[in-house]
């Protein structure tokens, strides 16, 4: 493999890998900076995304669990992606709203730490009911053969790269549309302007008599659509088990919300695949140095850039 | 301190303070002696009575206190400092690691513990060092990171030394002093403290020894800088005290105790993973053991560890009528009562019942002097 090869082909691959910590990292950050509010139950987000998106794409085999303990073997709906594209999402957005009103709502004054103590109860709460009730098992990722009509599986020869897995390339163009919605949602609609303000400045928002707090809601609801999103695309390509919450999606929101800084959706897209690329580029090389340097890279902009790349405003206590 | 320089009121106090030390330490010695026998022997007659088994196991008391150490040192920090870490895995699991690689050439436990706690302390320094640079969320995610580079680290790099996935398990742990073996009982012949053995002494020893220093501390100028901190860390650097140089204080200390507990947790066990070693969600239960005792109370943390080490090794254990078997549920139980108690309690449970206790006490003393001050003024009339 020459160098340019292989430099495309990690660039191939950091961009799938970010675009999925880009969607977890935007949750978080206008979660932050509009409410000014630390969620540690983004990753159980990810987790309810991932398992609606299974139990919605196709029909499960139980092994343990409440279920089958009642008796049910087989679960799932079995509609398929493209349905699970639209009805993921919405679940996501259910149950963000839902959150915000009953959990995140009564800790919006108190400090951060009660905010990531609370939080962080609600994730372990969430991993255990998910592994109670469908089981602590490992499901197998599976990906469509076909999407509207065409091919999706199997390798496709491109251009410098060589072969590459065709499904990677359309999570990626999958994961870049629904950035770039978001994107102009905040851009382009007064919604977005309300929220983009209100990370700035909440206070002065609502001095110009915008009610905020109903933004709230949907800022919330907008997040947890997009980590929902995050967890029926990881469904895909990597293995669904209840610890996915908080060893896939969890952390690497929190690296990316650093990395990019508090409040900015760029940041968060840029952070999302800096960080991505990085563990695309160790993976290919030193596979095991892989998630050490993606660490050691946070720790290095938290030490020389705490405000992240982009970040205008550091959280304090 | 000698009381010539002091004025009476001083002297007074220190009196006080010592009594009270005396008192704390003799109530935790008597509370860590009868801790098996409670645990072990008395909750198994219960348990044999209401045909229900909620008794303790002999290595139980060792685990419960293992983590007690720890987090009596976690608890300097969250507590008093005001610092949420989620990294604090990195020194327990390195004090373990360490400790269980000396053991294969010297196997004294008193060697093994202070070599886990000198390498605690001395990748503790750098960590703490830029830790403390940065506050809040932003503190809490540096110091996870460091906790899960050390993760990776052990899981694969660092394979060679702490045999990756496959876990660690060749600990050659000697007998203390050279005599006493760790799993023999200290009294064979006396039927009802069989669960006594060595290693609980051992540990029994630390963690008194533990909550001493814990409690010198804290009594000390140097812990009311910690406790300053975390309440106006503002305040604190307009008095004119070098603020980093006591948090970094704070951060190493608490991993001191960390790695003692780390070293003294791969002897129980006999085995580490980096699962249980630097799994930042090890990280998350010292800081689930802290709040449920209580954070900022010197001996809460120790009940939390109890209350956290029991639901998980016995209640899970147990079989309900209607429910069935508690398995694994335990976690969801112990994380509803976490979240319970973040959202009632803001300062923990210790200070609530705390301070709502000292407000009956005032207001009682308070009534009671209102009560003398009447009746004397009734006698000069």
């Amino acid at each position: 493999m020459s160098a340019v090869q292989q430099l495309f082909s990690i660039l191939l691959n950091g961009l799938q890998l970010g675009a999925i910590f880009a969607l977890l990292g935007i949750g978080l950050t206008i979660i932050l900076g509009t409410m000014n509010f630390l969620n540690l139950a983004h990753g159980a987000l990810y987790l309810i995304g991932a398992y609606a998106g299974m139990l919605i794409m196709r029909v499960i085999t139980l092994r343990t669990g409440l279920l089958m303990d009642l008796g049910i073997q087989n679960l799932g709906l079995g509609w398929g992606f493209v349905i699970a594209l639209f009805l993921v999402p919405l679940v996501g957005f259910v149950v963000g709203v839902l959150m915000e009103r009953l959990v995140a709502k009564p800790f919006y004054k108190r400090p951060h730490t009660d905010q990531l103590l609370v939080t962080f109860g609600l994730a372990l709460i969430v991993e255990e009911l998910v592994k109670q009730v469908i089981g602590g098992n490992t499901f197998q990722s599976q990906a469509p053969d076909t999407l509207l009509g065409l091919q999706v599986s199997g390798p496709i020869s491109l251009p410098i790269v060589g072969g590459f897995p065709r499904w990677r390339l359309v999570i990626i163009l999958i994961a870049f549309i629904v950035i770039a919605l978001t994107w102009l949602f905040m851009e382009k609609t007064d919604w977005g302007l309300i929220v983009k303000a209100g990370t700035l400045d909440s206070e002065m928002v609502s001095l110009l008599g915008i009610r905020i707090d109903r933004s709230y809601a949907l800022v919330f609801g907008l997040g947890a659509a997009l980590a929902a999103f995050a967890g029926l695309i990881g469904t895909t390509f990597e293995t669904v088990r209840p610890q996915i919450g908080t060893q896939r999606a969890l952390v690497p929101a929190f690296l990316v919300l650093v990395v990019g800084g508090a409040g900015s959706v760029r940041g968060a897209i840029v952070g999302g695949i800096v960080l991505g690329t990085v563990l695309a580029g160790f993976q290919q090389s030193y596979a095991q140095w892989a998630d050490i340097a993606m660490y050691a890279l946070v720790a290095l902009v938290l030490i020389f850039r705490p405000q992240g790349i982009f970040g205008s405003v550091e959280v304090e206590e | 301190m000698s009381t010539e320089t002091e004025g009476e009121g001083g002297s007074v106090g220190a009196t006080g303070l010592t009594d009270s030390d005396a008192v704390l330490m003799i109530a935790s010695a008597v509370a860590l002696f009868s801790l098996p026998w409670v645990l072990v022997d008395g909750f198994g007659i219960v348990a044999e009575m209401l045909d229900f088994s909620i008794g303790g196991y002999v290595g139980l008391p060792s685990l419960i206190l293992i983590y007690g150490i720890v987090v009596i040192g976690y608890n300097l920090l969250l507590g008093y400092t005001g610092l949420l870490s989620f990294g604090h895995a990195a020194f327990f699991g390195t004090g373990a690691y360490v400790a269980g690689v000396v053991s294969q050439s010297v196997g004294s436990p008193i060697v093994m513990v202070l070599a886990g706690i000198a390498v605690a302390t001395l990748i503790a320094w750098p960590i703490g060092w830029v830790s403390i640079r940065r506050t809040g969320v932003y503190f809490a995610v540096i110091t996870l990171t460091f906790g899960q580079m050390l993760y990776f680290w052990a899981l694969g790099p660092g394979s060679w030394l702490t045999n990756g996935d496959n876990g660690f398990s060749e600990v050659g742990t000697g007998p203390i002093l050279g005599t006493f073996e760790l799993d023999s009982a200290v009294f064979p012949n006396i039927g009802f403290l069989q669960s006594y053995t060595y290693e609980y002494v051992f540990i029994a020893i630390l963690a008194l020894l533990a909550l001493w220093i814990a409690n010198r501390i804290l009594k000390s100028p140097y812990g009311l800088i910690f406790e300053a901190l975390g309440q106006n860390q503002q305040r604190v650097s307009f008095v004119g005290l070098n603020v980093q140089r006591y948090k970094l204080m704070a951060f190493i200390i608490s991993a001191v105790f960390a790695g003692a507990g780390g070293a003294l947790f791969i002897m129980h066990e006999n085995y580490v993973h980096p699962n249980t070693a630097y799994y930042w969600i090890q990280s998350g239960d010292f800081v689930i053991m802290t709040i449920l005792g209580g954070a900022g109370s010197l001996v809460g943390p120790v009940f939390g560890a109890f209350i956290f080490e029991y639901v998980a090794n016995v209640l899970s254990g147990l079989s309900l009528p209607v429910i069935g078997a508690i398995g694994s549920l335990w976690r969801i139980v112990l994380g509803a009562v976490f979240v319970v108690i973040v959202w009632t309690f803001p300062k923990g449970v210790y200070p609530g019942v705390r301070d709502f206790l000292v407000r009956r006490g005032a207001r009682d003393a308070l009534d009671r002097l209102s009560d003398r001050v009447r009746n004397r003024g009734g006698e000069s009339e």
